[in-house]
């Protein structure tokens, strides 16, 4: 895998750096890094999917939100525990991701964004109609059982699991499973003329990211104890999570962390100099200027640092 | 002699077009055979069909008797057939060594993850198209049309083809890079490969074949000995009729 | 039965509107339009603005706020697409952030309430036992000719065929000396206004609020999809057929289900027959 001694010390820094955490920052800070790193599992799950083989989801909402409702009625209306609840609603999740594939077998480029985003809203539209005794209609569920009290230990559990999602991935994305995805993304025909079956390693690709939204969902829902279709399949939900990623860097697993770190922060340090409206207009303004002067992200924008730094040392 | 690759009654119709009319031919193993005709013959056409990226009206393509074309292909490259494209497709954000990589892939993705990259392998392919051990690290964005080519050159290779499809592997090249990828392609004749070559470019093609068969519009005009074929007066006409 | 044909009707020339400037941007210009909904945001801030707020003549409102899309076209174009090269993910990314930036700013400049539109035609015809408001027909008859205005253009100016052109093969849109750069620009102004002016007709028929970029947009993405790209008449078509969908399932079986089967119609379609209806051969 062409692991080096300043990769283990960078993420080794990093998880350091994590632990520290609730010793340097305040409650408040914390609960907004808390939504950074569920943020973070989204924006990798997107990016295993739509960054890597470029099949651009528009609807990845439609995933979270089919982990977050299978484990919130699992557990609200069955009284299923959640160690049972959580892993069935990861499985019926990938389940989810296979039905997304299955346009993306047929059409691509933004034809296939646009399917998804048509996935999110008729998602949208079903749970408020199809059941509601059980989906809680228009107005969600509340009352959920939380799995940690407290801003530390929800901060801990959600630490863990974005650092294990991103670890993993991080890993094996940097297989050769992690190159002929990439492959997917760039040319899709060779792909095939190199004898490897595009339809199975896009499989794995949309099962891999459903798997990661799914378990993201699941956690997600249990963290805030609520679940409301209008916070979750929405077009802005959609947004937060492909600008993490992209804003970061796509197809780098390192940079959908990153951007969602710089766009929870961005936010949450913007409050106390722009308490208003406008603090929106500005976090989205920046994003888009950062976006548009690097489409590759803030990956990339370091490593050209980097480069430049060398270069002149 | 064994038949490699076997065509039989080929028939491609694309609407009220017939790209492929009737077509039978074979290659037998170890043969190198050229095919020939003028612009818009059908040989691409014949190529997809063999590969499966086109699936043919009705007919069936054989490789070593064995008949592949229910198969996706991906199947079909596994079972020894590969080709180039007359425009290279190249992994543009890859390196050339990771190019290579992706074709050196089985379809395995448990593989793909237990196993690393077999670099000595990757360099070894890379050398034998003519590249330098200083080329594994740039990316096509850098390589020269000619360079391309012997990108996809080494990339069809690595899938382990005993039959090789080249797409016109000359267009674009310097007369040193036609005689570099000619001197490959009689070394891996020399090693036993079978190959079917479609090129405008007669002269490079010549010494490279043992046959030609020419074809116009979709149908088989001409089959022998190369200088036989390209003195066959339809072969001759059908050429004379797209230069005008 | 009459009532569903008159809804039907009115609906459906609004949602022919409404796709149509999509459709143009992404049969011309090849991008999806993300921040396409703004147009009909901000059209319709634009009108109430000036006409409501400020009390100008409903017509000049209008005339604004077709202005103020041209404008916002002309600037998307200019600023976003153009300095990506056209590159299809980063526009369309760039897009979407530009339509969350500008739903920012219109709840800085208006605030987050939704705000009620009057009628541009005070007064309501009833008809077999429906209540027509003059408003809702006059938008109709609006889009309807505005969109035959469209069709003639396309159709018979040199302008016209150059967009045809450049739509069909923008290569060699090129070597015949088209200058896709000018076409593209008008395109994307034209398709602004249209927008805007959808977006006037759009917020008198249900509220003008921030969030209300999202809706029209998934309806023209349906009828995009589902009409294929590059035809004019599908997008007629199309918006009919969902139109008419909507109004029906509302009347017939329940009005929360109408989005629903719009959004399985696309998928539906998409998966069977990926050029959509009456498009060409593209993707």
């Amino acid at each position: 895998m062409g692991l080096r001694w300043y990769h283990f010390a960078l993420w080794g820094a990093f998880i350091v750096g994590l632990a520290l955490l609730p010793e340097l920052v305040s409650k408040g800070t914390l609960r907004t890094i808390i939504f950074a790193n569920y943020l973070a599992i989204f924006a990798i799950s997107w990016d295993v999917l739509s960054g890597r083989t470029g099949y651009i989801s528009f609807g990845h909402p439609f995933l979270i939100g089919i982990g977050a409702y299978t484990t919130a009625i699992l557990t609200k209306r069955f009284d299923v525990p959640v160690e049972i609840s959580i892993p069935v609603a990861v499985v019926v999740t990938m389940i989810g991701g296979l039905i997304v594939l299955l346009p993306a077998l047929r059409v691509r480029g933004s034809y296939f964004a646009m399917i998804t985003l048509a996935f999110m809203e008729l998602m949208y539209q079903l749970v408020q109609v199809i059941r509601p005794d059980l989906t809680g209609g228009t107005r969600g569920m509340s009352g959920l059982p939380t799995l940690t009290r407290g801003a530390v230990n929800g901060f801990y559990l959600s630490a863990f699991l974005m650092v294990s999602v991103a670890l993993s991935m991080w890993l094996l994305m940097r297989t050769r499973l992690g190159t002929a995805l990439s492959a997917i993304g760039m040319n899709e025909e060779s792909v095939r003329g190199s004898g490897l079956s595009a339809t199975k390693l896009k499989m794995v690709a949309f099962l891999l990211s459903a798997a990661i939204a799914g378990l993201g969902g699941a956690f997600y829902v249990h963290y805030l104890g609520t679940i409301a279709p209008r916070a979750l399949f929405e077009i802005n939900f959609a947004f937060t999570i492909i600008v993490a990623a992209l804003i970061g860097g796509a197809s780098t697993i390192v940079g959908p962390v990153i951007g969602a770190f710089f766009l929870t922060l961005l936010l949450e340090y913007l409050r106390p100099v722009l308490p208003g409206a406008e603090r929106y207009l500005i976090y989205g303004g920046v994003a888009l200027l950062l976006y548009m002067y690097q489409p590759r992200g803030i990956y990339e924008i370091i490593q050209q640092g980097l480069a430049r730094v060398r270069r002149s040392s | 002699m064994t038949e490699a690759l076997t065509i039989t009654n080929l028939v491609k119709r694309f609407g009220g077009l017939t790209a492929t009319n009737d077509l039978s031919f074979t290659v037998a193993d170890g043969e190198s055979v050229g095919l020939i005709g003028p612009n818009g013959a059908g040989k691409t056409t014949v190529f997809s069909q063999i590969m499966g990226e086109h699936r043919q009206t009705s007919g069936s393509i054989k490789l070593y008797g064995e008949e592949i074309t229910p198969l996706p292909t991906a199947r079909r490259i596994r079972h020894g057939v590969s080709r180039t494209y007359q425009v290279p497709r190249p992994f543009a954000e890859l390196s050339v060594a990771e190019n290579i990589r992706v074709g050196l892939m089985h379809d395995n993705v448990w593989q793909m993850v237990l196993h690393g990259p077999d670099p000595d392998r990757e360099l070894e392919l890379a050398l034998s198209v003519g590249f330098t051990e200083d080329d594994l690290k740039r990316t096509p964005a850098e390589l020269s049309m000619g360079d391309l080519r012997k990108l996809e050159m080494a990339r069809t290779m690595a899938t382990g083809p005993k039959v090789m499809l080249l797409d016109e592997v000359f267009a674009g090249l310097t007369v040193g890079e036609i005689a570099q990828i000619g001197e490959l392609i009689q070394q891996m004749r020399g090693d036993g490969m079978t190959f079917l070559i479609v090129s405008h470019d007669l002269k490079a093609l010549e010494p490279l074949v043992e046959r030609a068969i020419a074809i116009n519009y979709g149908e088989l005009i001409a089959e022998g000995s190369f200088a036989r074929v390209i003195e066959n007066e339809a072969v001759r006409a059908s050429y004379l009729g797209d230069t005008v | 039965m009459i009532q569903i044909l008159i809804q039907g009707l009115l609906l459906s020339g609004l949602y022919a509107l409404l796709a149509m400037g999509f459709t143009l941007i992404f049969s011309i210009g090849r991008v999806l339009n993300l921040a396409y909904g703004s147009y009909l945001l901000i059209g319709g801030y634009v009108y109430f603005q000036f006409s409501q707020v400020m009390g100008l003549p409903k017509l000049a409102g209008v005339a604004l706020a077709a202005l103020m899309g041209v404008v916002m076209g002309i600037a998307k174009f200019r600023l976003i697409v153009k300095p990506l090269k056209g590159e299809h993910v980063p526009v369309e990314i760039s897009l979407l952030i530009l339509a969350v930036v500008l739903q920012a700013a219109v709840v800085l400049v208006f605030g987050d309430s939704s705000k009620i539109l009057l009628p541009i035609i005070p007064g309501v015809k009833w008809l077999a036992g429906t209540a027509i408001p003059y408003s809702n027909l006059f938008a109709a008859v609006a889009s309807w000719l505005i969109l035959i205005g469209l069709y003639v253009f396309v159709r018979t100016t040199h302008t016209g065929r150059a967009m045809q052109a450049v739509s069909m093969d923008p290569k060699g849109a090129a070597i015949s000396g088209i200058d896709s750069d000018r076409i593209n620009m008008i395109t994307w102004a034209i398709s602004g206004a249209l927008g805007a002016v959808a977006g006037v007709f759009f917020a008198s028929y249900t509220q003008l609020y921030p969030g209300m970029w999202v809706g029209p947009l998934i309806i023209a993405v349906a009828v995009v999809i589902v009409g294929g790209i590059g035809s004019i008449i599908g997008t007629l078509i199309v918006a009919h057929i969902v139109g008419f969908m909507e109004v029906i399932v509302s009347a017939w079986i329940a009005p929360e289900l109408r989005g629903v089967f719009t959004m399985l119609l696309i998928i539906v379609v998409l998966v069977a027959r990926p050029r959509g209806l009456f498009g060409r051969e593209e993707l």
